[in-house]
């Protein structure tokens, strides 16, 4: 297949237009949350909660985003090339959320237990090696330094190939991606540990930090799916076609099995030991959380398992993004059982106009900056050698 | 569908479809040599060694081994997981693969799920011999009988029935479905007349209509993605005879897909093992290339590193979760009376395979077959690990004790080699090694000069 | 089956012109036999997709709840037996032997499916018409029962799609 039979994109404006209605959707979200802290007078650990967990979405977003093309470029695959700049503009996004991070990091006394140094029981106590705060905050540091210095590097490499391609460019890409798996192997789980496990300071569980990084995956594979989809719509990316679509829905349908065996390994497990320093993570979910423990389930496992066990449903535009935008919320709803439970209690948190109004903050930034990204670049890598292979591909 | 030109082939040297034909018949039609004869008598002679020890082990009892009433697991439940975990490759290769679209797996997956099916029998073996009374062993299957009892379905032992059971089952009709168009290709190119019936039977009258192929590739597809997270759970459950207990060192919630990983880890080492061999002695090395080793060794690396990262989570979470008992088991392993084994484990599975990170050692045939059997090694001592270290110092100081292994053992041990190799052999002079009709649907695009006749139609490829 | 002519091609590519110029000459094609599957061949028959995945499907929603309830019936009716003091009927220690005997199920259902359809099974004969096409050749069958040419005219329509060899034979079957 020639070149020229692919559908050329046309470059992508950010305009006026759609900054008006993100600008709508991020006013709206702090409307939700100035109205939450002044005339709701919602108990404080709860508002810090809620910025924690938007904060820790924006960025997981990110992550699976560049994780998703850094374990692409690295298995030498075809089919996402098309769609590359989508996850290399999300990726773009984590230096950003620095800025999130920080805004809740007043309300870490309120999060963590552990932080209250003067009064520790004994096996907070034990734990301080890991759980300072001057060692924590080092830890931060040293994730988002990293992260950001990958996503930059390896879409300035992606970038450069457009204008002269060399096999320097793809070889320096494919190298560093190595190295990003690496470091996004070990950091992934620890950044669990330090940003989610400890909430629940005494608990502990080794495999929650994969259990993080799948549900971090699947949230960043719904987006991509979303935006691909519309943009496919909307022609500013023609060349995606329904081979592209039914990979992605193949991800997503997949991965949502994934998440599931390892949310049922963690859970079974430890159901079934029946050890009571551990087990207590799950009573305190099921007995005051539970609905959401179970909607959790169904709407992440249950849900995209039906939807997209068929080859149609993984090939119509809008019903998969309809799907992902579902299973989007339902790994929201994760993040907040994995939150909310240890860091407000039961007695505080109920959903209210907060929990609503608050992720469109956030969503609109996100978007407002993966935009400009992407507005950046060309819509796609035309010069990569793989790229006629991308657009000429078909699904058995 | 276009192919880069940058893409490595898969297929060396100048091909023609009926090329391909012959070079995969070639071990069939051949006489064996008298390499062959040599490997299968001293396999066969392995593994009858190993049968007369089983018999022993029934005659006598399991006294006759070195395990214990603290360290009730030893070697038998050691080389039952290993050899599960070697019994991942194959399904690996031909389900996961073929759903992630790898090319490269066309020329490795027959022999490679071959070689799980037959690891998976010699796994089967263990926990059977080790209960005890092998005559007795239908008694794991729900049946109705006179007692009114049932099998008791909420022990990790018994998923483990039905997990091996099922993992056995389906992986021999994924790979006996995909050797059917193959055994056609041969019965069509036997001469004698017992030879051509025989393949006739077993190739089902396969005649490669077109309906039949599309509907042979709509079954492939699915049965990979059944086959695809059997694989996972099949270890994930074995992992769960482990995980579910109160013990320190086997009750972590890593262990599932930890398990998954080091199995496919092992897997690949023993295909590699194998086909380095194989490939060199039945003259496929254009199809099993220098390529497919780098691509196997990607996987290696890879799964290596999973398992790596999850031994390194555990000896932070022993540490992490204040609790003394986790603790202890886990300076046990590192600094205990069994400190080598721990050693030799964290040597050959986490360290070794880093230095695939160069290209030169991923491509060299030398190296990987080195590499590979000290993964085998490494796999086996992970294993031996978890089952003795974590047991032989349990709650009550007074039952601490130590395992050694018997002759019979290790005889049972060398035979279950015996009965692998026997069966691997005998399957290289009757069916074919690599999958002929799935490589050469690949040899158009990928090999390095295809041997087709060229078509006016065909543009040319742009550069 | 009557007359049919048989053509034989050395190339997919061929083949697929072949099949398709035969289709827009309304040629009905009795079969196609090749070596391996070939990319687009089915489209190019205007073969309907395989039902076979929703056999695996049926199959395995039976084996899955079939496995689910027996598990139940045993714990609440059958012989409810206490293990670490966990209410009898425990969905979660059911799941992995019901996952298994889903993908049992529905493997197996699929297996033997595919092999009624295609009227495949031990010890059937195969009705060869040229041992190459398990190698090299692809062979398009044409049968003059099912179209209004006669086999004289079904011969010049292969020899002018590019096939070679071109044969007639009466088959039985």
């Amino acid at each position: 297949m020639e070149k020229q039979n692919i559908p050329e994109p046309v470059p992508f404006k950010f305009g006026n237009k759609l900054k008006i209605y993100l600008g709508i959707a991020a006013g709206i979200g702090l409307i939700a949350l100035l109205i939450a802290v002044f005339f709701q007078q919602l108990p404080s650990e709860r508002i810090w909660a809620n910025l924690w967990m938007n904060a820790l979405m924006f960025v997981f977003l990110g992550l699976g985003a560049l994780f998703f093309w850094t374990v692409n470029t690295l298995g030498e695959s075809t089919w996402q090339i098309n769609i590359q700049r989508i996850m290399e503009s999300m990726g773009l996004t984590i230096p950003f959320a620095i800025i999130f991070f920080i805004a809740a990091f007043p309300g870490l006394k309120d999060l963590f237990e552990w932080t209250h140094t003067e009064h520790l029981d004994d096996l907070l106590q034990k734990k301080t090696g890991y759980l300072n705060l001057p060692f924590w905050m080092l830890r931060f540091a040293f994730y988002f330094a990293l992260w950001s210095f990958f996503a930059i590097y390896l879409r300035k490499m992606s970038v450069k190939n457009d204008f002269e391609p060399q096999e320097k460019y793809l070889a320096r890409l494919r190298a560093t991606s190595g190295w990003f798996i690496v470091f996004f192997a070990i950091t992934s789980s620890t950044a669990a540990w330090d940003w989610l496990m400890s909430i629940d300071a005494h608990w502990f569980s080794t495999l929650y930090g994969w259990y993080i990084f799948s549900g971090m995956f699947v949230s960043a594979l719904a987006v991509i799916i979303i935006i691909a989809a519309a943009f496919k719509h909307f022609g500013i990316l023609p060349n995606v076609n329904s081979e592209h679509l039914h990979d992605l829905g193949k991800y997503l349908f997949g991965f949502s099995i994934f998440w599931a065996y390892l949310w049922l390994s963690q859970f079974l497990l430890i159901w079934y030991s029946n050890i009571p320093e551990e087990t207590i993570y799950f009573v305190e979910r099921t007995k005051n959380f539970g609905t959401l423990f179970y909607v959790n389930v169904i709407v992440n496992f249950l849900f995209p398992f039906l939807a997209l066990m068929t080859r149609g449903a993984k090939r119509q535009p809008l019903y998969l993004a309809i799907v992902a935008i579902i299973v989007l919320f339902g790994h929201y709803l994760d993040l907040y059982l994995a939150i909310m439970p240890g860091a407000v209690g039961h007695e505080n948190t109920s959903i209210g106009l907060l929990e609503i109004g608050l992720p469109l903050f956030y969503l609109a930034a996100f978007m407002a900056l993966f935009f400009t990204f992407f507005e950046k670049a060309k819509p796609v890598p035309a010069n990569h050698p793989y790229f006629i292979e991308s657009s000429s591909y078909e699904n058995i | 569908m276009h192919v880069s030109p940058v893409r490595e082939p898969l297929i060396n040297g100048e091909k023609s479809y009926s090329d391909i034909t012959n070079d995969v018949m070639a071990p069939i039609k051949a006489k064996p040599g008298k390499l062959w004869f040599a490997g299968l008598t001293i396999s066969s002679i392995l593994m009858l060694v190993g049968f007369a020890m089983i018999g022993y082990t029934i005659w006598f009892g399991i006294g006759t081994w070195g395990v214990n009433r603290t360290i009730g697991w030893g070697w038998s439940i050691t080389n039952f997981v290993w050899w599960v975990g070697i019994g991942h490759a194959g399904t690996f290769i031909s389900a996961i693969l073929l759903l992630f679209r790898q090319k490269w797996r066309t020329s490795i997956n027959r022999a490679a799920e071959a070689m799980t099916i037959f690891a998976v029998m010699c796994a089967g073996l263990f926990p059977l011999i080790h209960m005890g009374r092998l005559p007795l062993g239908f008694f794991i299957f729900p049946y109705p009988n006179t007692r009114e009892l049932w099998v008791n379905f909420n022990s990790p032992l018994l998923w483990d029935v039905f997990a091996i059971s099922t993992y056995l089952l389906v992986s021999l009709l994924f790979w006996y479905m995909g050797l059917i168009p193959d055994l056609g290709t041969i019965r069509d190119r036997m001469k004698t007349l017992w030879k051509k019936k025989v393949y006739n039977f077993l190739s089902f009258g396969w005649q490669g209509s077109a309906r039949h192929w599309q509907r042979h590739e709509s079954m492939s597809l699915i049965l990979a993605g059944l086959a695809a997270p059997l694989v996972l759970s099949v270890h994930t459950i074995v992992s769960f005879d482990f995980a579910t207990s109160v013990i320190p060192g086997w009750h972590t919630t890593i262990f599932p897909p930890y398990f998954v990983s080091g199995a496919v880890f092992s897997g690949f080492a023993m295909v590699l093992t194998l086909m380095i061999v194989t490939r060199r002695a039945l003259n496929l090395q254009q199809y099993i290339t220098v390529g497919h080793v780098e691509s196997m060794n990607k996987v290696i690396i890879a799964t290596g590193s999973i398992v790596g990262i999850a031994y390194i989570t555990e000896l932070f979470m022993a540490w992490y979760s204040g609790v003394e008992y986790e603790r202890y088991a886990f300076m046990n392993r590192a600094l205990g009376p069994y400190a080598w084994a721990y050693w030799i484990m964290m040597t050959c599975n986490v360290i070794s395979p880093q230095l695939l990170w160069i290209k030169k050692l991923r491509r060299n045939l030398t190296f990987t077959f080195i590499l590979s059997i000290f993964i085998n090694i490494g796999m086996w001592f992970e294993r031996f690990v978890i089952v003795v270290t974590s047991l032989h110092r349990d709650y009550l100081p007074s039952s601490w004790s130590m395992y050694k292994p018997t002759f019979v053992e290790v005889a049972i041990y060398l035979g279950t080699f015996g009965l692998f190799f026997t069966l691997f052999f005998i399957f290289i002079r009757v069916f074919p090694v690599i999958a002929i009709a799935e490589v050469k649907s690949v040899a158009r695009s990928s090999a390095r000069k295809f041997l087709g006749k060229p078509t006016q139609k065909q543009k040319p490829e742009k550069q | 089956m009557g007359a049919i002519v048989y053509g034989h091609f050395t190339d997919e590519l061929d083949l697929l012109n072949a099949v398709k110029e035969l289709k827009n000459k309304k040629i009905h094609i009795a079969d196609v036999r090749t070596p391996f599957p070939v990319h687009g061949l089915d489209t190019a028959l205007k073969y309907p997709r395989s039902h076979l995945p929703k056999i695996a499907f049926a199959a395995g929603l039976i084996g899955g709840s079939l496995g689910l309830l027996f598990q139940i019936w045993v714990f609440t009716k059958g012989w409810p037996l206490n293990f670490g003091g966990k209410p009898y009927l425990s969905i979660p220690s059911f799941i992995p032997v019901t996952f298994e005997l889903t993908v049992l199920f529905a493997a197996f259902a699929m297996g033997i499916a595919f092999l009624l359809r295609s009227n495949l099974g031990p010890g059937k004969i195969p009705n060869i018409l040229d041992d190459d096409v398990t190698n090299d050749h692809f062979q398009v069958i044409l049968a003059a029962k099912n179209n209004n040419l006669s086999e004289i005219e079904l011969a010049e329509a292969l020899e002018a799609a590019g096939a070679i060899d071109v044969k007639q034979v009466n088959a039985t079957t």
